[in-house]
Formats: C-alpha cells, structure tokens, sequence
C-alpha cells in the first residue's frame, strides 16, 4: 500500500508540473528567507551567551535626569563606581571590571597606528574567559607594563613571529609606556557586545594629573563597568538597592543639590545582563553598534509571513486540484479505503511536496548565505549537524507539509463516491472557493503591507539623509586627532600649511564634527531671572572661521571678530575665586527657545552665566544667533548650544575644499605626515560619515524590500497556478460565453476581474494596518517624513500590487480565452 | 439561408489523418428544420460546428446568408454568429455559478443591449418556455428537462434566424425529450431556421427533412411530406 502512495505521489508531482513547480518555487523561495532570516534571529539572540558566566554577568549604567532636557541614559559608569559597587554591595558582587578604550597610539619601530586597545581591570580576567592563544590573561592585567592582544593585532605587527615578549609603545593621554606582548587571545566572536583588539590594565596614578577624569572622578561617565554577581545571587537584590546606593554610596559632585532633593533625583543607575545587551540597547557608550529588538520582531514576523503565504498557495493549489483528483479518490474509497487512509495518502503527498521545496530552499541559502551574510555584516554559516538547525528544518517541512496539506487532504478525503463517479457534477464545494479566495486576499494583504513598510523604511531614511542640515556638507573634510600629542602643539602651523594649498577654499578649528555623537554640556542660568534652575547646553568649541567653513547662516547680530578682545574665551588663569569673568558668545536658535529669549534679533544683549568652577562665574552677552546645525545624528532632537572661541579643546580641523576631495585628503596628508609623523593620519569627508549613520535603516530597508519582493514573488506564483486552474475550471462557462458571442478581450476581463477583486479587498486590509503600523514606528523619529506621503505609497503598493497580479493572471487568461469553445464544451 | 458546397474537413495529429467530413453540399432555406442523423464518428458534430462557426471547414465554401465565410477571421465569424445563431446541447452548458435569468442574458449581454431591455426580453422568452417561475433559482436545482428549456430560451432570446442543436434530447427521458421537441417545432412553425443532429429516429420526425450521414458522406436526404 505504501508503495503505491509513493508510487501515485511521485507520479503526480511529474503529471502535473506546473503545479508541483509552483508549489516547490514558492515553498523553496519562503523556507529559504525563513531559514536565513531564522539564521539572522537566533545570532542576535545569542550575543554574549558562550561565556561560562554568561548568567551572572551585569553591567553597571548611568541615567542624568537633568532639569529641563530629557533624560542623558548612558550604558557607562563612572570611574570610582567600580570600587563603590563592590564594596556597597560586597555580599551579592563578587567581581566588577572597567573597560575604557582610549585608542591610543601604537608604536613598534617605526610604524604607527590606531588601536582599539582597552584599559581595564585585572577582575576582567576572573569574570570573562577569553580564549587563549598563549600566555595567560590573569598574569598580564595585574602587571602595569603588560599588554594582551589578539590574534589579528598580532599578525598585523609580527606576522608569523612569536609575538610573545615583544614590545609596543602606547601613547594617548598624556601617558607613553612600553608595554610587553604576554599574552594572545583569539579576536572575540561578532556575537558579543565587547570589542577590542587589546588589554592594558588601568593604572589611575598614569591619568591623575590632568585626565583624572578617564577613570577617578565621579563627574564624568565613560568606564563600560561590568560585575558579575555570586553564585546564586538574585540580581534583584542589586537592582532593587541601586537608589539607595546612589543616595548612600557614592559622593556625588551635585553643588547645586537643593533642599528637599536627593541624589537619585538626578542620577538614576541601573543594571542589565550582558546577555540582553545586544537587542536593549539603552543609551549612548556602547563599544559597538548593538542590534534591535525591532529589527527582530520585524525580521521573525516577516518569516513567518513568508511561511503563511507559502503555506496558502499550497493549500490553494492543492484544493483547487481537487476536482483532478475526485475520482482517484472515489475509486479507492469504492475499492474499500477509509477516511483516514486517504487523509495520510494526500497528507504525505504534501509532506513530499514539502521536502521537494525544502531542498530547492536549502540550496538557496547555501547560494545566497555568503551574500547574505556580508550584507548584515556577520559571520553566518548554516551548519547541518546542529540539532537546533536540524529541528528548524524538520519542524519547517512538517508545519508547512502538514498546515498546508490538512485542509485539502480533508476536503479531498471526504468526497462522496457516488456523487464524484456520477461526472457531471463538480465535486467542489462553494465553500472552499470562497476559503481560496479568502486565503488569496489575505496572502495579497500580507505582502501589500510588506511593500508599504519597505517604501516607507526607503523613505524615511532619504528623507533623513537628505534634510537640510543647516551647514553645506559638500566638499568637506574632516580630519579628527588634532588634540593628539604632537600634533596638538602644531595647530597653526598645520592650519597655515593646508590653508596654503591650492583648492583649499577655507579651515577651521572645532571641538566637534558632524555625526560623532560626541557631547559635551555646559550648564547656564540667566542672571536676574526669576528661577535660579540652569539650562543644560550644548557647548562647541570653534574658532574664527568656524561658520565661514561650514557655510553656517548668521540669523542676527555679528560673527567673532579679531578686533574684539571680549569675543575671545577668557582664561580663568590669575582670576580669584568668586569672582566674574566676562565674555561675548554666539548661540543658535534653539538655544533661544531653550533659554525662552524669543527671535533672534529679541536675543541680541541678552547675557547667560555659567560657571568656570572654584566658584567663579562667566557672564556672556550674546552677539550673534546661528542657524541649527544637524551636527549630531537626525535621530536625536536638536540640541541647544553655544559656540566658545576658544583653541583648548579642538579636536577637529575641517576644511573645505574644491576639487578632487580624493587627492585633497593625499595633500593634506603629507603635511600631517611631515608635521606629526607618530601621530597616525584619519580623515573623513562629512558627507561619507552622514550617510554612514544610516547604514543601519539603509540596510533594514534593503532587506525589508528584498524580503517583501519574496513575499510578493511567492504570492504570485500561487496566483498564476490558482488563475491556471480557475481558468480550467471555468472552461465550460468561457466556452458557452464565447458561444454567445464574448470576444477575447471580454474573457480576458473577466478573468483579470475575478483576481483583481481579492486584490482590491487585500489594499483595503493592508493599508490601515500599514498606516497605523508605520505612523507609530515614524513617532520614534525627531525628524521624520510628513505621514501623508504614506498614501502615496499605500496607492504605489496596491499599483504594484494589481499590475503583478494581471501580469500574472493576463498572459494566461489570453491562452484560455484563445482556445476554440467547443473542445470545452463537447466533451466535459 | 446557408450553403455548403464541397466542404471538406481534415483532423490532422502527428500520424494519422482523420476526413471528418468529405466533399460535402449541402443546402438549408430558412424557415426549415432539419435533422442530421448518423452513427457516432460520422462526423454530424463536426458538421454541425461548422455550421455553427465554431470551427472552419479546411476546404470547400460554406455561404451563409450570401456571403462566404468560410475565410472569415474567428471575429467576424463571432460576430456573425452572434447575431445569427443559437446554440443547444446536449448537455446543457449552462454557467453553474448563474441564475436561471442571468444564464439567459448572457446571450444578449454581449449585444450592446440596454439593461432594461435586456431583462424585458428575458421575462419574455422565460414565458415562453415555462421556466418564468424558476427565475432566480441555479441550474443544479432544475431538473434535465428544465435545464435544457432554459437553455433554448438562452438559444432564442436573441431572436437569432437559426438554432443548431446538439442531440438536444439526449440527456433527457422521453417525456422531458418529447417537451424539448415540442417547443423547437413550435419555434420552427414561427420561422426559426433549425438545424439539430439526433440519434433518436422518433425525434427526428418532428423536422421536415433528414439528412444521414456516414463516414463524412451525405448518404440520404429524406423528404417528409407535408401534413
């Protein structure tokens, strides 16, 4: 019996190939995005779960609820935090670890590069278990002059000598050390949110004079402060306690503490397991870029989807064949087959179909994994030995063989014998004509949505890239490290030098350059208001030609002039405590609103305090009102700032060019090279490093277009094997139409019309499902494209929609339509 | 009202070479009812397509209504026929998903024929036929009998000048076969041309002249007298 199931399966599956390749296309197309998409999911929800200690992990991170902003959420920790924690909560934390990347200067004979060398704590070899090559981790980071680096830093600098022993001069912050190689790990995994080619361990002593701030005062966070709890230790009973600690534990630098305020008003901490970093990213300060748990759900959803609407051609294809196969069944059940005997005879037949589309999909992810994988930026194989990917695979082709093939193998199974045998009647039932249509409608709604979201995705992200940034981003560059040793002391030489070259239209010196993410906070009052509450804003420090060089518009009042004594930062050198500097300052408009100072022009005079610390105070007088500058990521809301001429703190120098931006930056380089040898040369130009920030929404809506394409591929596939057979069950009525007189065209549109309908019902669904889906995704953006251009492209998608629905359903419509009547109606 | 002169049709597959039909001349004058008898395969079918303009001869002229059509393109023919011709077989061929009335327009929905008066003609020929009461109701829920009266008021609603029926009788019993024939003969006594191929001899007696056929030939053409 077995064999003869086989026998007719097979059998079958070669009778009717259009309808087995369809199934098999659009099964291989959905398993395949369901497996790659599964092979994207399962990583991101595995970061960090291979370390031994992966469960009691945390890390440490710091809230500044400051009056008058929104929330500053940070996934760092303050310097001291580390010893505070430990000792705070000495009975639930066993190990803490701080990691610091100050990317240094390396330096090993003459050869000089940036790396991303971590500092840290010796506790980092207790609670991490790093994957050793040679040496050993815990010797290294409780010695001061000891650096372990990985497999790729060593290959790099010593290729294939022993690296162990070796040494390399580290230079940042005022610190130059030798450091010897003694230990060699294997480069981390892409799966964890720790990223650094090497460890140091933190000597604090090193930083104390004048960059204290990296690791031992409590005003500055920018220390990644892992612990990891004792065995058994609830992490409740830290996170419960972390306002306490805030308010007991730590001497908070709050001078402006006032009555009736604790310190856990302004700074809030808290804690997260390291293995739900990766997809709860929280604030700024991560090593790398983490993952969403949007991007997630979306990608699962959309698998799943893809699944369904293969799963319903299947089931569509395989009732509307029925009828081919009415009397097959008839026959077995007048020779004595049972029910449920012939459900697991066409149960089978789709479980085979199943596997059939199964292998075509695996051999698409092999084919497109490699692509795939580059393209998200991951190291994504699909191994066949993982039982997890062998239960993916065979609970895949169950669910889709047995969701897709129960309905028919139901309906098939339970024709009446009599009736089928009696030939004339149809054996279908209106009932699972209008199911198909059902089905249909919805697997068009589905990838309608899809097409919608994809546009929308695409949209919003020109829009983002392409708003007006307040500044000309063409033909700049920007060249970072300026503050550096070495270079730091050359700055108007440098600046003179690269002004001198031929193509070179402007320079200027700034703290900031566009898309850093950098921040950097001054806190303000205004004299004689009636509250003494500070502003938070925004500081930049820029020199004269700052505006001229970014194409800035001046909305009111004067740039900084060279003649004005009063426009330049004042040194608080020789100034007594108590007492008032002064100064003039250039804000720009959103500072105005912050400040409540009305128009620019209505701003002009007004002066702002701040403080330049041991209680001495600044007063400026406002001269000038910049337009906003989009220097920070179009994700975050505008920020207020002021704009110091002052030249201690530059870290940039961007110039603006014309011409070959290309050989501009080889120019500009050699003088860098001659000025600054040790000092490695960066630069970028400003408009790469904009669209880089959207890489990530740029690449959520590629894959979201090639996803939804597949989604709406599959979809049709099914229409055109569901038109074929509609169009062969209807043969007897076009014959009889013809007969009456109906032209082509006029079968044509009938059956165009008979598809167009679920198409048209499947816009009416998809649509305000789209909107309100999108509408409160576009929410999260400060800037975001105005929500009536999703009609358009609601209408797009429907256009898209119906056109590839007719392209399908039309070629084979003129085909039957074509046919000579009286074949179909002589002999039924 | 048609003639055929020296009409040939060849069916040809990869190996063999069938003549359906063979030199045949034929002529009918309007206002008659023929019969076209024959054992199966003689080629009445092929015939009665032919003149139905449901197929094209391969040789010979085929004049209907003093024009040769038999070069005619599948849309002039589809015009002609449509205006000219009404078909009924032996097995119904109505639409499933349609009601008895809108099985009936179907003949006249692709005639530029208003709405309204497309529904006037159709009461009228529903009348005629007796099936007025049955209106609304799906081909499956009449019986054979009545099936095949609806599919003659959808053969004449269009007051086509000819019917060409295809063993009208044949999916019938006697007494609903006897119905069937009774209203072509009255049709037929109010001018409709009719052509209609029938194995029954009892049935073939209700036109006035017989055609048989065998192995494509025209073998008799029998005259019944006048009553």
């Amino acid at each position: 019996m077995f064999q003869n199931y086989v026998n007719i399966a097979f059998r079958n599956l070669f009778k009717h190939k259009l309808y087995s390749l369809i199934n098999i296309l659009g099964l291989g197309v959905g398993l395949a995005a369901c497996i790659l998409i599964t092979m994207f999911v399962r990583d991101e929800l595995n970061y960090d779960t291979f370390w031994s200690n992966a469960d009691s992990i945390q890390r440490m991170h710091t809230t500044f609820n400051v009056p008058g902003r929104e929330p500053f959420v940070t996934v760092v920790a303050m310097g001291p935090a580390k010893e505070a924690i430990t000792t705070y909560f000495d009975e639930e934390i066993e190990y803490s670890t701080r990691f610091n990347g100050l990317r240094p200067i390396v330096k090993i004979g003459d050869k000089s590069f940036d790396e991303n060398v971590h500092w840290t704590d010796p506790e980092t070899a207790e609670i991490f278990d790093f994957d050793m090559i040679s040496g050993d981790m815990r010797e290294t980071l409780r010695d001061t002059s000891s650096i372990a680096i990985n497999e790729t830093m060593a290959k790099k600098y010593f290729g294939d000598q022993d690296p162990m022993g070796k040494v390399m001069t580290l230079t940042v912050y005022g610190l130059q050390r030798d450091y010897r190689v003694t230990a060699v790990f294997r480069d981390l995994p892409h799966n964890t949110v720790l990223d650094f080619q090497a460890l140091v361990k933190i000597v604090e002593s090193d930083f104390e004079e004048n960059f204290s701030f990296l690791f031992s005062q409590w005003f500055s966070v920018n220390n990644n402060l892992f612990f990891k709890l004792r065995d058994g230790v609830n992490p409740e009973r830290v996170t419960a306690r972390w306002d306490e600690f805030a308010d007991n534990g730590v001497a908070l630098p709050l001078q402006s503490l006032r009555e009736g305020t604790k310190p856990s008003d302004f700074i809030k901490f808290s804690s997260m397991p390291i293995k739900d970093i990766q997809l709860n990213a929280v604030g700024g300060g991560e090593m790398k870029p983490t993952g969403s748990m949007m991007n997630v759900i979306i990608f699962s959803s959309i698998a799943a989807l893809i699944l369904v609407i293969a799963s319903i051609n299947f089931m569509n294809l395989a009732t509307a064949k029925s009828t081919q196969r009415a009397r097959e069944v008839a026959l077995r059940k007048v020779l004595g087959a049972s029910r449920v005997q012939l459900l697991f005879q066409f149960l089978g037949e789709s479980i085979l179909l199943a596997l059939c589309g199964l292998v075509l999909g695996l051999v698409l992810v092999e084919l497109t994994s490699p692509l795939y994988s580059d393209f998200i930026g991951k190291d994504l194989v699909f191994s066949y030995v993982d039982p997890f990917n062998l239960s993916i695979i065979v609970g895949l082709v169950l669910t889709v063989g047995i969701v897709g093939g129960i309905y028919p193998a139901a309906v098939i199974s339970g024709f009446r014998p009599a009736q089928v045998l009696k030939a004339n009647k149809s054996a279908e039932t209106s009932g699972s004509a209008a199911l198909r249509s059902g089905l249909v409608i919805f697997q068009f709604a589905i990838s309608i949505a899809l097409i919608i979201a994809a546009a929308a995705v695409y949209g919003q992200q020109k829009y983002a890239t392409n708003i007006d940034p307040g500044f000309n981003r063409e033909n700049l560059i920007a060249i970072p490290g300026v503050s550096r040793r070495g270079m730091v002391e050359n700055q108007q030489a440098f600046k003179e030098e690269v002004l001198r070259l031929p193509g070179v239209v402007s320079a200027a010196y700034s703290f900031d350059r566009p898309s850093t993410g950098n921040e950097s906070n001054v806190s303000v009052t205004i004299p004689g208001a009636e509250t003494d509450q500070s502003i938070l804003i925004g500081r930049q420090d820029i020199d004269f030609d700052f505006v001229s060089t970014y194409q800035i518009k001046l909305l009111a009042g004067r740039l900084y002039d060279r003649n004005v004594a009063r426009d330049s930062w004042p040194s608080t050198e020789g100034v007594e405590a108590g007492q008032i500097l002064e100064a003039n300052i250039l804000v720009n408009k959103t500072a105005l609103a912050k400040l409540g100072f009305g128009t620019p022009e209505e701003a002009i005079g007004r002066v702002i305090r701040i403080g330049r610390g041991e209680q001495r105070q600044q007063d400026m007088t406002i001269i000038g009102v910049l337009d906003d500058t989009k220097f920070q990521s179009v994700r975050r809301q505008m920020r207020p700032e002021l704009y110091p001429l002052s030249d201690s703190s530059y870290l940039n120098l961007t110039v603006r060019y014309s011409g070959d931006g290309a050989a501009m930056a080889d120019q500009i380089r050699a003088i860098w090279e001659r000025i600054a040898p040790d000092v490695p040369f960066n630069f970028e130009f400003v408009t790469e490093s904009v669209l880089q920030e959207f890489t990530e929404e740029e690449r959520t809506a590629t894959l979201l277009a090639v996803f939804s394409g597949l989604a709406v591929l599959v979809a049709c596939l099914g229409l055109y094997g569901l038109a074929s057979f509609t169009a062969e069950r209807r043969t007897k009525e076009i014959g009889v139409r013809k007969v009456m007189g109906a032209t082509v065209l006029d079968i044509v549109r009938l059956l165009l019309w008979q598809f167009s309908r679920p198409v048209l019902i499947a816009n009416l669904i998809a649509w305000p499902v789209a909107l309100w889906g999108l509408s409160s995704w576009l929410e999260e953006f400060p800037y975001r494209m105005d929500f009536w251009m999703l009609l358009p492209m609601c209408a797009g998608a429907g256009a898209i929609a119906l056109i590839i629905a007719w392209g399908t359903v039309g070629g084979n419509a003129a085909k039957v339509a074509r046919r000579n009547p009286i074949t179909a109606l002589r002999y039924e | 009202m048609l003639k055929l002169h020296n009409l040939s049709k060849v069916y040809r597959s990869d190996e063999v070479e069938t003549v359906a039909l063979n030199s045949i001349n034929i002529e009918i004058e309007q206002g008659e009812f023929v019969a076209i008898m024959g054992p199966s395969g003689c080629g009445k079918s092929t015939l009665l397509n032919i003149v139905g303009m449901l197929d094209s001869p391969s040789s010979g002229e085929y004049i209907f209504m003093d024009e040769d059509v038999a070069g005619y393109s599948e849309a002039q023919l589809s015009e002609i026929r449509k205006h000219n011709i009404g078909f009924i077989f032996q097995s119904f061929n109505l639409i499933d998903e349609l009601t008895v009335e809108e099985n009936i327009e179907l003949a006249l929905l692709y005639h530029n024929i208003p709405a309204s008066e497309r529904k006037a003609r159709v009461a009228k020929v529903m009348d005629k036929v007796g099936i007025a009461h049955r209106a609304s109701h799906m081909p499956s829920q009449l019986s054979g009998g009545q099936q095949q009266r609806v599919a003659v008021a959808r053969a004449v609603v269009g007051d086509q000048a000819m019917i060409l029926a295809d063993e009208p009788t044949g999916n019938l019993d006697s007494a609903h076969g006897q119905e069937v024939m009774e209203m072509l003969q009255s049709l037929n006594e109010e001018g409709t041309t009719i052509v209609m191929v029938t194995h029954s001899p009892a049935h073939a007696d209700y036109a006035r002249r017989t055609i048989n056929l065998f192995d494509g030939h025209v073998v008799t053409e029998n005259l019944r007298a006048a009553e």
